[in-house]
C-alpha cells in the first residue's frame, strides 16, 4: 500500500507524458489526484491505529509524523488539482498542448518527490527527494515565462540547491557522528534515534546548525527566504498554493526529524535556541515586509515566512504544549494558507493584476472570492473562530512560561503583521470596483473544493476532534516529546 | 588486493595531496577569468575526485565505492564540463567571469576562509580513526570558498561553476570522513546535480534571451 502511494504520481505523471488529448490529461490528472488522496487517507488511518508501515526493505517507513504528512500533501494536493483544471483552462486558454502536458505532468511529480520526502527513513534519500521537489517545481514557478518569471526561478533554483547543499553537508556530519561512534553504517533516521546517545556530540551540534540553515531554506526560514516571496508570488496559483502550504512543510518535517536525533544526542536546549532565533528574525523580517506590501501575492508569500516562524517558535519554546501546537499550528497554516493562494488565482483572472492598489470592491465585484479570502485573511491573521487562533496561543502560552522575552516579542510581531495585512486586505475587499469590471466570480464552481478548507479551519477552531489530537499525541511521542 | 600493499600511511599522503590540488584547483577558479578556462579547472578537479575515490575504493576493497568513482568521473568530468561548454559557446562573446571583488581582495577572503574551515572541521576530525581525516579540513575549506564564488559571481555561468565547486566539496568532505555516504544516495545525488545543471543550462539561455545579458544584476525586477 504504502508503495502504491508512490506509484500514483508517478505513474500519472508519465501517462500525462505520453497523452495527446487536454481532456485525457485532465482525467489522468483527477483520477491520480483522487486516487492518491484515498491511499494517503487509508494508511493515515492505520497508522494513527498504532501500525507502523514499512516497505522497500527499510527504504520507507511510515510513523505517526509521515502519517500527518501524508495527509497534508494528499489533501491541499487533491484540492488544488481540482482548481487547477480550471485554473489552467482559464490561464492557459490558448497555449500549446506541450505546455498543459507540461503543466500536469510536474505537478504529479512535485507530489511524488514530496510524498517519498516524508517516507523514507533514509536521511540521505530524503535529501535526495527534497533537492527533486525544487527540479520539480522550477518549471512551475517559470510557467508564464515572462521576464519576472524567469528571475523568479532562476533565483529560486540557485538559492534552493545552495541551501539543500549546506543541508547535505549535515546529513553528510550526522552520518559521520553515526558511523564513527557506533562503528556501523547508519544513516536512516530510525537508527540514528534508537543510537542517538553514543553519537559524538560536537559532530551533531555543527551538523544541525548545517541542518538548519540548509532546510530552513526549503522551509522558507530567515535569512535564507528571499527566493520565497518571488517564487510563490509568480508561480501560478494552484502550484503557489502547494508550495507555500505543503512544500514548506516539508523542509520543516526534515528539520524536526533532525531536531528529535539531536535532542537525544546533546539535550533539548542547543536546537531550541536556535530554533527561536531564526524563528523571531523570520517573524521579524515578515512583519518588516508586511507593512506597505503592494502585492497581494507577495504578501501571502511574507505572511509564510511569519509562519513558518511561529512554527519554529512552538518547536523551541518545546516542552508538550509548544510542540502540539507547532504541529497544530502547521495543519493550520497549511489549509489557510492554500485556501488564500486559490483565491488570488481567482482575483488575480479577475482583476489581471497582483498588485494591491488595483483591487478594489473584491466584495462587490465577486462575493463568494471576496468572502472566502476575508475569512482566510481573518484565520491566517489569528482571529477566533478559526483554527490558528488555537495553535497560535498554544504556543505563546507555551513560549511565556518557558521564554517569556522571545514569546512576548513575537507577540509584538505578531500585532505588527495584524495590522499590516489587516490594512491590505481592506483596501481589496470594500470600495467601488473597477466601472468595467464585469460582476461575478471568475471559476466560481472550481472554488467548491474550497469549502474543505474553510470547514476544516473553522471545525478545528471550535472544538478539538479526539481523533485529531490522539494523532498529533502520537507524532508527539514520534518526536520524543 | 592493493589494501594489503598500501599501507594507512601512503594513503594518507596521498589523500593529502589530492585533497590539496583539489583545493588549489577551487582558488584557481578565482584567477582564471576566462570561462572556458573555468570550466576545465572544475572538469581536472572533478577528475582528481574521481581518481582519489577510486585509490580509496582499492584500499577498502569497496566495489560500490569504485561504481562511485566511476559515475563521478563520468558525470562531473565529462558531461558537466560538456554542458557549460556548450552554453559558453553558446552565450556569445561575453565571456569574462565579472566577479564582484577583484582577484586580490578575493584571494584574501579565500586564506580567511580556510583558517575558518580549520578552525571548524580540525577538532570534529580529530575524533575520526581513518587515515583519511587530516584533509576533511582542507575538503571543508573547498566548500566555503565553493560558496563565496557562487555569491561573488555575476555571471549565471559562473554561479553555476560556484555551485558545481561546493558540491565537489561537499563529496570530498563526506569522502574523508566516512567513505562515502551509500551508495544509492550517491546516486541519487549525482542524478540531482545533473539534473540541476541541465536545469540552470536552460535558465541561463531564458536570461540571456530576455534580459540581453547573463549578468545576473540585470535580474532585479522583483524589488519590494
Amino acid at each position: 500500500m504504502l508503495l502504491s502511494l508512490l506509484l500514483i504520481p508517478l505513474t500519472a505523471a508519465g501517462l500525462i507524458a505520453v497523452t495527446r488529448r487536454r481532456v485525457l490529461i485532465e482525467l489522468v490528472h483527477i483520477v491520480a489526484a483522487m486516487a492518491t488522496l484515498g491511499v494517503a487517507v487509508a494508511i493515515a488511518v492505520l497508522v494513527w491505529d498504532g501500525n507502523l508501515l514499512s516497505a522497500a526493505g527499510n527504504l520507507f517507513r511510515v510513523d505517526a509524523l509521515s502519517a500527518l504528512m501524508i495527509s497534508i500533501i494528499a489533501l491541499l494536493g487533491a484540492i488544488a488539482s481540482l482548481y487547477a483544471v480550471g485554473y489552467i483552462r482559464a490561464e492557459l486558454a490558448d497555449a500549446h498542448l506541450s505546455r498543459i502536458r507540461l503543466f500536469f505532468l510536474l505537478f504529479h511529480l512535485f507530489i511524488f518527490t514530496m510524498l517519498v520526502a516524508v517516507t523514507t527513513d533514509n536521511l540521505g534519500v530524503m535529501w535526495i527527494a527534497v533537492e527533486g521537489t525544487t527540479l520539480a517545481t522550477v518549471f512551475l514557478v517559470n510557467l508564464r515565462h515572462t521576464r519576472a518569471s524567469i528571475e523568479a526561478a532562476y533565483k529560486y533554483l540557485i538559492l534552493s540547491s545552495v541551501g539543500i547543499a549546506l543541508a547535505f553537508i549535515g546529513t553528510a556530519l550526522v552520518y559521520y557522528a553515526g558511523a564513527a561512534k557506533a562503528g556501523e553504517i547508519a544513516v536512516n533516521w530510525s537508527t540514528l534515534r534508537a543510537g542517538a546517545a553514543s553519537l559524538n556530540a560536537d559532530v551533531v551540534r555543527l551538523a544541525f546548525v548545517f541542518i538548519l540553515v540548509g532546510y530552513g531554506t526549503k522551509a522558507g526560514l530567515a535569512p535564507m527566504h528571499t527566493w520565497l516571496p518571488d517564487a510563490h508570488s509568480e508561480a501560478p496559483a494552484p502550484i503557489s498554493a502547494l508550495m507555500s502550504g505543503v512544500l514548506l512543510n516539508v523542509g520543516l518535517y526534515a528539520i524536526m526529524r533532525f531536531k528529535a536525533v539531536v535532542d537525544a544526542a546533546v539535550g533539548p536546549v542547543f536546537a531550541a535556541h536556535l530554533l527561536i532565533g531564526v524563528g523571531l528574525l523570520s517573524l521579524l523580517i515578515a512583519a518588516a515586509f508586511l507593512v506597505a506590501q503592494g502585492n497581494y501575492k507577495r504578501m501571502l508569500a511574507y505572511s509564510s515566512v511569519e509562519h513558518i516562524g511561529i512554527v519554529c517558535l512552538g518547536l523551541g519554546f518545546g516542552g508538550y504544549w509548544g510542540v502540539f501546537g507547532a504541529l497544530f499550528h502547521v495543519v493550520n497554516h497549511a489549509l489557510a494558507k492554500s485556501l488564500l493562494f486559490i483565491l488570488s488565482g481567482n482575483i488575480l483572472l479577475k482583476y489581471h493584476s497582483a498588485e494591491i492598489r488595483d483591487v478594489r470592491g473584491l466584495m462587490r465585484a465577486a462575493p463568494w472570492t471576496g468572502a472566502l479570502f476575508l475569512a482566510g485573511i481573518l484565520a491566517l491573521i489569528g482571529l477566533p473562530p478559526f483554527a490558528p487562533f488555537i495553535s497560535e496561543f498554544i504556543i505563546f502560552r507555551a513560549g511565556l512560561e518557558s521564554y517569556p522575552l522571545a514569546a512576548a516579542t513575537g507577540i509584538i510581531l505578531l500585532l505588527v503583521v495584524f495590522g499590516a495585512m489587516l490594512a491590505s486586505v481592506n483596501h481589496m475587499l470594500y470600495g467601488e470596483p473597477p466601472a468595467d469590471l464585469a460582476r461575478g466570480d471568475a471559476l466560481r464552481l472550481w472554488l467548491a473544493p474550497l469549502a474543505v478548507n474553510f470547514a476544516l479551519l473553522l471545525a478545528l477552531g471550535l472544538t478539538l476532534p479526539a481523533p485529531f489530537e490522539a494523532a498529533l499525541k502520537q507524532v508527539l511521542l514520534v518526536l520524543g516529546v | 588486493m592493493i589494501g594489503d600493499s598500501m599501507s594507512a600511511e601512503v594513503l594518507s599522503k596521498l589523500v593529502n595531496l589530492s585533497s590539496f590540488a583539489a583545493l588549489g584547483l577551487t582558488i584557481l577558479l578565482i584567477v582564471r577569468a576566462r570561462l572556458e578556462g573555468q570550466v576545465r579547472v572544475f572538469g581536472l578537479q572533478s577528475l582528481i575526485l574521481a581518481l582519489l575515490t577510486m585509490l580509496i575504493a582499492l584500499y577498502t576493497g569497496s566495489l560500490e565505492l569504485f561504481g562511485v568513482g566511476i559515475a563521478l568521473l563520468f558525470v562531473k568530468a565529462v558531461i558537466i564540463p560538456r554542458v557549460l561548454n556548450r552554453s559558453v559557446g553558446k552565450i556569445g562573446i561575453v565571456r569574462i567571469a565579472a566577479p564582484y571583488l577583484g582577484t586580490a581582495p578575493a584571494l584574501i577572503i579565500c586564506a580567511l576562509l580556510t583558517i575558518v574551515a580549520f578552525y571548524v572541521m580540525a577538532p570534529i576530525a580529530k575524533s575520526n580513526l581513518l587515515p583519511t581525516k587530516d584533509a576533511m579540513p582542507l575538503a571543508f575549506a573547498g566548500v566555503l570558498i565553493g560558496f563565496f564564488i557562487m555569491v561573488n559571481r555575476r555571471r549565471a555561468v559562473t554561479q553555476i561553476l560556484g555551485f558545481l565547486i561546493m558540491e565537489n566539496g561537499i563529496f570530498l568532505l563526506a569522502l574523508l570522513a566516512t567513505y562515502g555516504v551509500p551508495f544509492i544516495v550517491e546516486m541519487g545525488v549525482f542524478l540531482d546535480v545533473l539534473v540541476a545543471v541541465l536545469i540552470m543550462e536552460v535558465f541561463v539561455y531564458h536570461i540571456k534571451d530576455n534580459f540581453d545579458s547573463i549578468d545576473v544584476r540585470e535580474l532585479g525586477i522583483l524589488k519590494e
